[in-house]
């Protein structure tokens, strides 16, 4: 009886900071998506997807295009870093590919911001090169902005988790499949990646969930109708003190990520069995 | 006859380490030879090399007078199996015999067959849905093993493809390689640190150290002659005893000492020069007889003396080591000998390797 009073004792710290500061709080906002005045309804809910259903889909489509093209360009980086033959290239790429992770959000939308604007340094660079005429530019300060900065800000985080998993597959592996006479992007494609799609996908999953949550960027680069549910949230907050929407936007962002989280202890519970 | 493969004058290396120095040796077609040296000798880069998986700095490597030295592993008619087996863990059984027929744009039809009758020849059959990890240790080498003869190479190269076997497995299927490359005729070349696994297994035996070839031959030549210190101790003459001989014409005497009377010997082709040399012989080619005993000992039988300290039964007969000054020795004998007992240890001539001492090496070789 004493060890186990012992026990919940030294516990209870950890357990008292999860319970007072994110269990309250999360139950408090899931609470007030559903409070209409002074009562409980659903008012919250029909108001956000009244205004906001365009931006729902919007978010989910851009946060779900960057995971792909975040996907493609980790595997095509981590692949080289594996299967590349030039050593100097190999070492410069592996210098080179993890400095967005240490850049935060805001600045990553910032630095874009001046960079893909309609007169930014972009669209300048091309004009004073003659490949386009002023008249041509257009500014990518629209969704593909905000797509643009995602994969930029995410590839390194995610390569970073690929090519050490690639790094610690057995190279001969690799070999046998070069000694059958398998190209590099075939045994990348067909012996590589299958061996790392577990660690892949959960780089993804985390990447998935962080850009649902980044207002920075949105921000910055695309404040315009339609934007992503974060810099709704804000607005909401901010402009009209409207927390019963806020909170339901909230609890939409949240139902969204617990989708691709169950797909990610799916995977995690098949791969223990 | 011109050998099939053939190695000549190559150095390898890695970055400025050389690993093997104008290195020659020559396979002939349907010959399983056995690379056998302990680890670090050069016998995997050797392989590897073979294999197109390094480049040599110098030097070039033939295949029925094909020059392939800069060609990729997949164009030298070559399969390796690797030592992990390096199945795929997220492919079936016949997907990873299937692989190298499928890069090599068969039709599905063509392919089936073939690891259909890969899987029988194995004694893989049925198992054909199963994932790598999904088998035991014997039957994930005998995938690597289809999936490398799949492809139908000229030459199989085996890097110590039953070191990650258990024991009693191991012992069968050392003769299953053995049998199955008799009868596909493959020219194979297998790597080894096992001295019984390559005796059992190979027609001739390259023993390696130290990045050179110490010697080659049958598995009774480098057994019974050795020819050089470290084969000999490699081949299990663990035994060595420093004395010294003079030699007249053809015969050797090696010179009484402490604990043996001189005794003359044939030289017996050997190369030998008066001076200080190096004996060895096997435990189990002595005998051992009380030192009462009289019996008249054969011409040309070494006669130490010497305490029994210790006795022990590994299994089959009695193991003794028995102490001469400050050298300790094991001899085996059907009979156990009491500790503290003075005996004679009886060598017959022709299991007497000896050897020149060579200033410096002989201590480094000794190892």
């Amino acid at each position: 009886m004493q060890t186990r009073f012992l026990a919940l004792l030294l516990v209870l710290p950890a357990l008292i900071m999860i319970v007072l500061f994110f269990i309250v709080p999360l139950f408090a906002s899931i609470l007030g998506a559903f409070e209409v005045g002074d009562s409980f309804g659903l008012g919250n809910f029909s108001k956000s997807f009244d205004l906001y259903s365009r931006d729902m889909i919007f978010t989910v489509v851009i946060v779900s295009i960057s995971t792909a093209l975040i996907g493609i360009l980790s595997i095509a980086i981590g692949g080289y870093l594996t299967l590349g033959e030039n050593p100097r290239s190999v070492a410069i790429l592996r210098w080179l590919y993890r400095w967005p992770m240490f850049i935060p959000f805001i600045v990553v939308g910032q630095v874009l911001r001046t960079f893909l604007a309609k007169n930014g340094l972009m669209n300048n660079i091309l004009v004073s090169l003659g490949i386009l005429t002023p008249l041509q530019t257009t500014g990518f300060l629209d969704w593909r902005g905000i797509v643009i900065a995602f994969v930029w800000k995410q590839t390194p985080f995610v390569t970073l988790l690929v090519a050490g998993a690639m790094a610690s597959l057995d190279r001969s592996t690799i070999e046998a499949a070069r000694n059958l006479g398998a190209s590099r992007l075939r045994i990348l494609i067909e012996i590589v990646v299958p061996q790392v799609s577990g660690t892949l996908l959960v780089g993804l999953i985390l990447s998935f969930v962080t850009m649902m949550s980044v207002l920075s960027v949105p921000l910055m680069i695309n404040a315009q109708s339609p934007t992503m549910l974060t810099a709704d949230i804000a607005f909401r907050i901010n402009a009209h003190g409207d927390y019963g929407v806020a909170n339901a936007l909230g609890v939409i962002s949240l139902l969204l990520t617990a989708g691709v989280a169950l797909i990610y202890l799916r995977q995690t519970m098949k791969d223990r069995l | 006859m011109r050998p099939f493969l053939s190695v000549e004058k190559m150095s390898v290396g890695y970055g400025t380490t050389t690993v093997l120095d104008k290195l020659d040796l020559g396979i002939h077609k349907g010959e399983f030879v056995a690379l056998l040296g302990s680890s670090g000798c050069g016998k995997t880069t050797l392989l590897r090399t073979i294999a197109g998986f390094t480049k040599p700095f110098f030097g070039s490597i033939r295949v029925a007078d094909r020059d392939v030295t800069q060609m990729p592993p997949d164009k030298r008619g070559m399969a390796l199996v690797f030592q992990s087996y390096a199945l795929w863990p997220h492919m079936t059984v016949a997907q990873n015999i299937g692989y190298g027929l499928k890069l090599q744009r068969r039709s599905r039809e063509n392919i089936d067959a073939r690891v259909n009758e890969m899987q029988n020849l194995l004694g893989l059959a049925g198992l054909g849905d199963r994932k790598p990890g999904q088998l035991s240790g014997g039957q994930r080498q005998r995938v690597a093993l289809g999936r490398a003869l799949a492809i139908d190479p000229e030459i199989l190269l085996l890097d110590e493809p039953l070191s990650n076997l258990d024991a009693r497995i191991r012992l069968t299927v050392r003769h299953e390689i053995r049998s199955l490359q008799k009868r596909l005729g493959i020219t194979a070349i297998h790597v080894t640190h096992d001295r019984e696994e390559a005796m059992v297994m190979a027609d001739r035996i390259i023993i390696m150290n130290a990045g050179c070839i110490e010697q080659e031959g049958s598995p009774e030549d480098v057994y019974n002659k050795p020819a050089s210190p470290f084969v000999a101790a490699f081949m299990g003459a663990e035994n060595l005893l420093s004395m010294r001989a003079r030699v007249q014409g053809e015969q050797v005497e090696l010179m009484e000492g402490s604990f043996n009377p001189s005794v003359v010997t044939a030289r017996a082709g050997r190369t030998l020069a008066t001076g200080p040399i190096e004996l060895r012989f096997r435990a189990e080619a002595a005998r051992l007889a009380r030192s009462e005993d009289k019996t008249v000992l054969q011409p040309g039988t070494l006669e130490l003396r010497g305490q029994v300290t210790s006795v022990s039964y590994p299994g089959g007969h009695w193991r003794h080591a028995i102490r001469l000054g400050e050298n300790e020795i094991l001899v085996d004998a059907d009979t156990p000998f009491n500790q503290g007992e003075t005996v004679r240890v009886c060598i017959p001539a022709k299991s007497l390797f000896i050897f020149n001492v060579v200033e410096g090496l002989a201590e480094a070789r000794a190892h």
